[in-house]
């Protein structure tokens, strides 16, 4: 008898163990506002930021907990912790692809009665502006931006080339000048997010332009040239054919080793491209894209931005407002810039005296950044955006005509919308 | 002295079922802690995949209804899906086959009494010790058009993008897959292999019997039990690949990497469908199971004399 009655408790008492824990009630003591970032680089000048905030808000402190540097892996974490309500964590960062998602599913606090429309569209540049007000609100903050940029190797060729024909003229000069065998343009043709980047900046260079920023217009004659246009950059040889497996990093390293002439990335690959011991050191220039009639092109827009989620205690709210200001400032977009060689978010920083001083490449991107285009700015963009890459891969590789491949990607997204709606 | 036990022919009694309701019900107590984690762990994901499956639910937009087979009619027509299955149809073939064959041979070289014959072995495990991911990048950069080491020595040159051409993607997933697993079938096949009786082999070598014969008449059909469980588990596992493909092409070029897991993946977690992505799972689990069952058919009537 009394080894069944143990039994039985040691069983209850295994149940109980699994049951689920209280949510935290408002505690006594300092606020903590769990902060969701990836890692930048040199965690001190952010610690620093975060201290001086902490001495200005006394009472709040902040916890910063790091997420992969994979933009796939934190979306998916983004996804199954919001849909679960999870109150692990209040200020987070998100993608521009993923501001009209997030808003749209309401796992984002509305931020207009901090950050007003007027003042967001004053002070920030149109593309982030852009992509953060949403649904008649702001439901972002933009932290930091990005833009596709053209880097030319300057001692090899006189000047950037500036239309689609120049690229394929002046590759096939610099190659013939040029003693050792090297590579024309390199891109991203790896079928993934950067392909799409690359196929969206190629589609606006033709005049493809879509109304509004929510629009995805497909089957256009615009959109059929431009990926002619990135076949035929292949087919021709102005393009190694090992562009189609290159993402960022692959197609940054050939042209940091000297071997190409030309390059499209992010302006992260500046700083790589001047540091030392870099066999391009000093002979890299930057411009804006090439289009095909010769006015400056539209990079696709990329960069962070900070959001609160709306899982987060009310009585968090606040503090991590505050947070998201301060992060979000005059100078700590500077802080960024100077220190971690992000582009800033806010237009007044690219006039500063020290970025001037202390990057001034990045200061002279500014008409980059404000000619830069975000990718389609509605709730369907994470649905589709899987499609699009395989379509354009497949328009790149030959498997299907342009025609076909843009078709097909349009169907699936009109069939999502109208599902949906 | 040695201690005396009770003798050995004492008959030892049958093994009684439970007299008493309270015997059952302490027999069942005691079942049920490993009971509920099989259930947990086991039936009840998959039972709760079963049932997503049913639903149309799309977690951004909150969508979630009841819309039956609905999204099983839509598999069927899905040409993504059918692309998918035949992908992982034909890597699973491939692979199986070229693992078994190498491991095979492996086995028979491990075998063998040479020195070092120890350290060997232990060597052999290093590409299945290795996280599949880990070695996925390693791969990748062998495979890399620019300065992939591969790329070089085979012919074509690096005129050739293996990774990145539709067609011959697939076959550089299938290399790194076989590099992978070869040794964990040649370590079955090995332990296996000296399970077999010396006797057979002299017996063999006094008939006259030529090499060939003692492998094809000797050796292969005493393997048949291990090489049944090492084509079953390596299937099973090939139809499931997702790590090293994921990590070495994400899918690409044009889908033409894609397998059923990776569809699966993309499919729940970069658009978060749900309802769709456990119809996916469901149906790889059927695919899965209908291998399994294939197999032990097959094996089932060979162990019947």
């Amino acid at each position: 008898m009394t080894r069944r009655r143990a039994l039985l408790g040691s069983f209850a008492l295994a149940l109980g163990a699994c049951s689920r824990a209280a949510p935290e009630a408002r505690q006594a003591g300092p606020i903590q506002i769990v902060w969701k970032t990836q890692p930048l680089g040199d965690p001190g000048p952010l610690r620093r930021s975060l201290a001086e905030f902490e001495r200005r808000h006394p009472g709040v402190t902040v916890r910063v907990e790091y997420l992969p540097n994979a933009p796939g892996a934190v979306h998916q974490y983004l996804l199954t912790s919001l849909e679960g309500a999870s109150a692990d964590f209040d200020v987070f960062i998100t993608d521009v692809i993923w501001v009209a998602e997030l808003a749209r599913a309401g796992w984002l606090v509305d931020l207009s009665s901090a950050f007003p429309e007027r003042a967001v569209r004053r002070d920030f540049l149109p593309g982030p502006a852009d992509a953060v007000l949403v649904q008649g609100g702001t439901y972002a903050v933009p932290w930091y931006a990005d833009v596709g940029i053209l880097y030319f190797r300057a001692d090899l060729l006189p000047r950037a080339p500036r239309t689609f024909l120049e690229i394929a003229e002046m590759v096939e000069r610099g190659k013939s000048k040029h003693k050792k065998p090297i590579h024309g343009y390199l891109w991203q043709g790896l079928q993934s997010e950067a392909l799409v980047c690359n196929a969206f900046e190629t589609i606006w260079g033709t005049g493809g332009i879509p109304e509004s920023p929510d629009r995805i217009e497909l089957t256009t004659p615009q959109a059929e040239a431009a990926l002619r246009f990135m076949r035929a950059l292949i087919t021709s040889g102005v393009s190694p054919t090992s562009v189609t497996s290159m993402a960022e990093e692959e197609s940054r390293r050939v042209f940091q080793a000297g071997d190409a002439l030309l390059m499209r990335n992010w302006p992260y690959a500046w700083a790589e491209c001047q540091s030392k011991g870099s066999p391009v050191r000093n002979r890299v220039g930057i411009a804006p894209l090439p289009t095909a009639d010769g006015s400056p092109g539209h990079g696709a827009l990329g960069g962070y931005q900070l959001a609160l989620s709306a899982h987060s205690p009310a009585y968090k709210r606040e503090a991590a407002i505050a947070l998201i200001q301060h992060l979000t400032s005059y100078e700590g977009n500077l802080m960024m810039a100077l220190d971690y060689a992000r582009l800033p978010a806010r237009k007044g920083p690219y006039g500063d005296p020290r970025m001037a001083s202390g990057a001034p490449i990045m200061a002279s991107l500014l008409p980059a950044m404000e000619r830069a285009l975000p990718r389609p700015v509605t709730p369907y963009y994470p649905m589709i955006d899987d499609t699009l890459a395989a379509e354009m891969s497949a328009a790149i590789t030959g498997v299907r005509s342009p025609a076909e491949a843009l078709r097909r990607a349009q169907a699936l997204a009109d069939h999502l919308v109208a599902e949906t709606t | 002295m040695v201690a005396q036990g009770p003798p050995l022919n004492t008959p030892i009694p049958p093994a009684t079922p439970p007299r008493t309701g309270r015997d059952k019900v302490e027999s069942y107590l005691l079942a049920a802690p490993s009971a509920m984690m099989l259930m947990g762990i086991a039936i009840f994901p998959i039972a709760a995949t079963a049932w997503l499956s049913l639903y149309r639910m799309i977690i951004v937009f909150h969508q979630r209804h009841f819309i039956g087979l609905s999204n099983y009619a839509f598999l069927l027509r899905d040409p993504r899906f059918w692309t998918a299955l035949g992908n992982t149809a034909y890597f699973a073939l491939l692979s199986v086959t070229l693992e078994v064959a190498l491991g095979l041979a492996l086995a028979l070289l491990l075998d063998a009494r040479v020195p070092g014959r120890a350290l060997l072995r232990a060597a052999v495990l290093v590409p299945w010790a290795i996280p599949s991911a880990i070695s996925s990048k390693m791969w990748a950069w062998m495979w890399n058009p620019e300065y992939g080491v591969l790329t070089h020595i085979l012919p074509g040159g690096g005129s050739i993008n293996w990774l990145g051409t539709p067609g011959y993607a697939m076959h550089a997933a299938i290399v790194v897959d076989v590099w992978k697993t070869t040794p964990f079938v040649a370590l079955l096949l090995l332990a296996a292999l000296q399970g077999i009786p010396e006797d057979l082999y002299r017996a063999a070598a006094i008939d006259g019997a030529s090499p060939t014969r003692t492998f094809l008449r000797i050796t292969l059909p005493l393997l048949r039990p291990a090489l049944a469980v090492a084509v079953v588990l390596r299937t099973l596992d090939a139809f499931r690949v997702f790590d090293s493909v994921y990590v070495l092409t994400a899918g690409g070029p044009a889908n033409t990497t894609e397998t059923l897991s990776i569809y699966t993946y993309k499919t729940l977690m970069s658009s978060g469908d749900f309802g769709y992505g456990s119809t996916l799972a469901v149906a790889t689990f059927v695919c899965v199971l209908a291998v399994s069952l294939l197999y032990l058919k097959i094996a089932g009537k060979e162990a019947r004399p």
